[in-house]
Order: C-alpha cells, then sequence, then structure tokens
C-alpha cells in the first residue's frame, strides 16, 4: 500500500509519455495556427483565445515585452493548464 | 503446512521481484518521458524569455462583527524561465493583520510564508512536469482566482481550506484538445509532506483533478479528488464550475466540496457594467460582485475547524462587491457581506486598493 503513490504516477507516466509518442508525428496538427502566414488571422485568433481562456480568471492585461510575455505565458501554461496550441495564440496576439 | 510455506516463499519472491523491478520500470518510463525523440520546440518561445518579477501589494481595511482589521499584504511572485522548457516559479506571502489595541493604537501578527517554489519541466505538448511545494490544484480558486487583483471578493470562501493546504511532492498536469469542441485539463499529484493552513498540519496525501473546457460557450466544469495517506485515510471530492456567455460581460464560478473536514458550495457572480449605455466610460471600468455560500459542519471538532480557517458550525454567508478598475491592475475595491450562523450573525465590511505588478529583470527584459 505504501508503494500506491509511485503505482500511480508510473500509470499516468505510462500513459501519458504513449500518448505523446503516440502523437510525435503529428504534433504540428495540435499547433497549426503558427504555421498561418495572416498576421491579421493570427490576431482574431490569439484575442479569440485570450478572451476564452485568460478571460476565465482575469480581465486583459497591458502588452507586455515579448520577452516578458513569452515568461507570463509560459507560466500561465502551468498554472491555468491551457493548451499549447492556445498558448501560441494568445502569445502572438499578446506581443504584436 | 506445505502449502502455507509455498504460499509465504511465492510472497517473498513476489516481494523481491517488486522491489527489484519496479525502480527499472520506472527508470523506463522516465526515461521515455524526458526524452522525446523530436527536436521542436513545445514551447511558443520563440523570443527568448527573460526572468519576471511580479506580485501584489494589497491595502485592504474590514470590520467584521465590529472589529476592525487592517490587512496588508505583498505577495512577490518570481518567474524564472531556464532553456526552452523549464520555468522556476515561486510566490511568497507577506500579511500584516493589525487591530484595533485597547492603548489606541494598531498592532497584530506579521504573518509570512512560502505559498509554493517548483520547478516545471514542459515534457511535450501534453505533459508538463512540476516537482516542488505547489499550489494543490484542487477545485479552482485556490490556483487560478486567490490573488488579490484576480479575486472578484477579497474574503475568501468558506471552504477554501478544505484540501488546499500547499503541497510538497510532484506533479504531473497539462491541457489538450480532445475535440474540436473540447479541451481537457488534468492535474495529478503525490504530496509527501503537507503544511497546513494554520502551519501545524503535516500530511501525506495524493490526488488530481480533470476538467473539461469548452471554448465555444467558454464553460468549464471539472472534479477534484484528495486522499490523505495516513491517520484516518479520509477522501475529499470536489466539483468547480466556470463560466462566461459570450454575449454579455458576466463572469461566473462555482465550487462543491465534500470531506470530512465539512462540506458546502459557493456561486460567484461578477458583471463588468460595460454594456450600460450611460456613463460608458465609468461605468466599463467597474465591476458588481454577488456571492452566495453555505458550509456544512464536518466530523471535526469547532476547535480543529478553528484551526484549519474554518466556522465550528453550519454558516451561510452572502456577499456583494464592486470594483473600480483605475487602471490595468490596480482596483478600487468594496463588498458587504452578512454571515449566519449558530454561533452568531454578524457583517462584514471591506474596502481597500489592490495592486498588481511585473518587473521584466535582466538583459533584454524591455525588448
Amino acid at each position: 500500500m505504501r508503494q500506491f503513490p509511485i503505482v500511480i504516477l508510473a500509470l499516468i507516466l505510462a500513459f501519458t509519455g504513449m500518448a505523446a509518442s503516440s502523437n510525435k508525428g503529428e504534433s504540428s496538427a495540435a499547433t497549426p495556427i503558427v504555421h498561418a502566414t495572416d498576421p491579421d488571422a493570427l490576431r482574431a485568433l490569439g484575442e479569440q483565445r485570450f478572451r476564452a481562456n485568460c478571460g476565465r480568471c482575469h480581465a486583459a492585461p497591458q502588452k507586455f515585452p515579448p520577452r516578458a510575455m513569452a515568461t507570463v505565458l509560459r507560466h500561465m501554461r502551468v498554472r491555468a493548464t491551457i493548451t499549447d496550441e492556445d498558448m501560441r495564440a494568445v502569445l502572438f496576439y499578446m506581443s504584436q | 503446512m506445505g502449502l502455507k510455506l509455498f504460499s509465504l516463499y511465492q510472497k517473498s519472491r513476489s516481494l523481491r521481484l517488486r522491489q527489484a523491478i519496479l525502480p527499472r520500470v520506472l527508470g523506463l518510463l522516465l526515461l521515455q518521458f524526458f526524452a522525446p525523440a523530436h527536436a521542436r520546440s513545445q514551447t511558443p518561445d520563440e523570443e527568448k524569455a527573460v526572468p519576471i518579477l511580479s506580485g501584489t501589494l494589497g491595502f485592504l481595511p474590514s470590520v467584521t462583527a465590529g472589529q476592525t482589521l487592517v490587512d496588508t499584504q505583498f505577495n512577490p511572485v518570481l518567474l524564472v524561465p531556464i532553456g526552452e522548457r523549464w520555468l522556476v516559479e515561486s510566490r511568497g506571502e507577506f500579511e500584516g493583520e493589525f487591530q484595533h489595541q485597547p492603548n489606541g493604537t494598531f498592532g497584530g501578527p506579521l504573518n509570512k510564508h512560502l505559498d509554493y517554489l517548483h520547478a516545471d519541466y514542459i515534457a511535450n505538448p501534453y505533459v508538463t512536469v512540476t516537482a516542488g511545494r505547489f499550489l494543490t490544484p484542487f477545485g479552482i480558486f485556490n490556483e487560478r482566482l486567490y490573488p488579490m487583483w484576480i479575486r472578484a471578493l477579497q474574503p475568501d470562501p468558506l471552504i477554501l481550506p478544505i484540501a488546499t493546504a500547499s503541497s510538497d511532492g510532484a506533479m504531473l498536469r497539462g491541457g489538450f484538445p480532445v475535440t474540436g469542441r473540447a479541451n481537457l485539463n488534468y492535474a495529478a499529484y503525490v504530496s509527501v509532506a503537507s503544511i497546513g493552513v494554520a502551519g501545524v498540519e503535516s500530511e501525506r496525501h495524493v490526488g488530481g483533478r480533470a476538467g473539461f473546457f469548452f471554448p465555444g460557450p467558454r464553460l468549464e466544469v471539472g472534479a477534484s479528488w484528495q486522499k490523505v495517506l495516513q491517520d484516518d485515510r479520509k477522501n475529499a471530492i470536489g466539483l468547480h464550475m466556470a463560466w462566461q456567455p459570450p454575449a454579455i460581460p458576466l463572469s461566473m464560478h462555482s465550487e462543491f466540496v465534500r470531506s470530512n473536514q465539512g462540506s458546502g458550495y459557493w456561486i460567484e457572480g461578477a458583471y463588468r457594467l460595460s454594456q450600460v449605455r450611460f456613463w460608458q466610460k465609468a461605468m466599463r471600468r467597474t465591476e458588481f460582485v454577488a456571492r452566495g455560500q453555505q458550509f456544512f459542519s464536518g466530523n471535526i471538532t469547532p476547535d480543529a475547524a478553528a484551526s484549519l480557517g474554518l466556522p465550528g458550525a453550519n454558516t451561510q454567508e452572502s456577499d456583494f462587491g464592486l470594483n473600480y478598475f483605475l487602471k490595468d491592475g490596480l482596483k478600487l475595491v468594496g463588498s458587504y457581506g452578512r454571515q449566519f450562523s449558530s454561533a452568531g450573525n454578524f457583517n462584514q465590511w471591506t474596502a481597500g486598493i489592490a495592486y498588481r505588478f511585473v518587473l521584466p529583470l535582466g538583459r533584454g527584459g524591455n525588448q
């Protein structure tokens, strides 16, 4: 029973590891927006994703310098468990 | 007798086998996990991330049951990105709770503690590994809505202390789309030692949270679970909801929790008056908030409940607030609440100011 947490962690690691490896070939499918070329479309999408994700908890902050924004979004990716794709869109919107 | 001996032999053999194999299996899994074959960056940091010092300053005088309390808070947050996949983050809390003393002055304790200090490793788009002291992902208030500049009402929900003490251990978490219309987010954690709200409790626990977010209607629903791995080994379960209807500037949040320490719920709505047609410049900076909540005592003594920060009896509370956003990160807050309980009814008034700051550190921070 003492090994219960370790077993749980191992199962989760196995599940997520397998999920990640099975999707390695299609990783770009999860981030199609970063390859789009229309900045206006990207910006609009970023704003939409910002309102949907970040707006769940707080109002829109001012736009920070891009390097600072990259850190803030990495933090928010962990804290708010926003998706990789959404984070890329929001970063483009907030840093342009 | 022979069968018993054989069974004992099998048990000890099985134990030896597990002790020998388990670390190897874990090692292999970790190797697979931390060594992705592809070199593509999993973070969108085309811009090189820089360290940031952020945080909140708050000054919140309140009057609760006729007793004046001047609450002053400083919550610095340090974010240090390392490479493309790592982030070290930390938040401290310094809080002065000053009360009117018999000699006419204000005085009181200055509380300080470390809310979290952990390293995050973004393994891939689906998984982030966290190790250290972290905010326990139980419900949504503790992790997402707690900072003063974010929360719509400054008084804590009654059920906040349940299953939300900071955890010391490891966590896996992430979020990814499962269909075109829904994202799944999850967190699973093990705490080897937790420090309770009152700073005296210590426990081991395991738990998790999962939620679905529907970007179309901007609705998130989810559930949390936590099991204490010592003493009475009790479970706590929680449900949460967040909803921002796209058509109106309304933000709804709610949590429910059931545990040995108590049960209850809160539901809160914050409405930004940006659609009001008069005094638009002021109205779009103004937010009206209302929260209703109930707490039901659990199977612990009133003294134990008080040490955790929970009410000692069944309690109902209604709060109403008004926030005015002076500028980004700076807001004036005010609220009124009334609590009904068999231990006594009372009013709570709060007024103050909350400020959120962000300071990029190091070279290139302003680029």
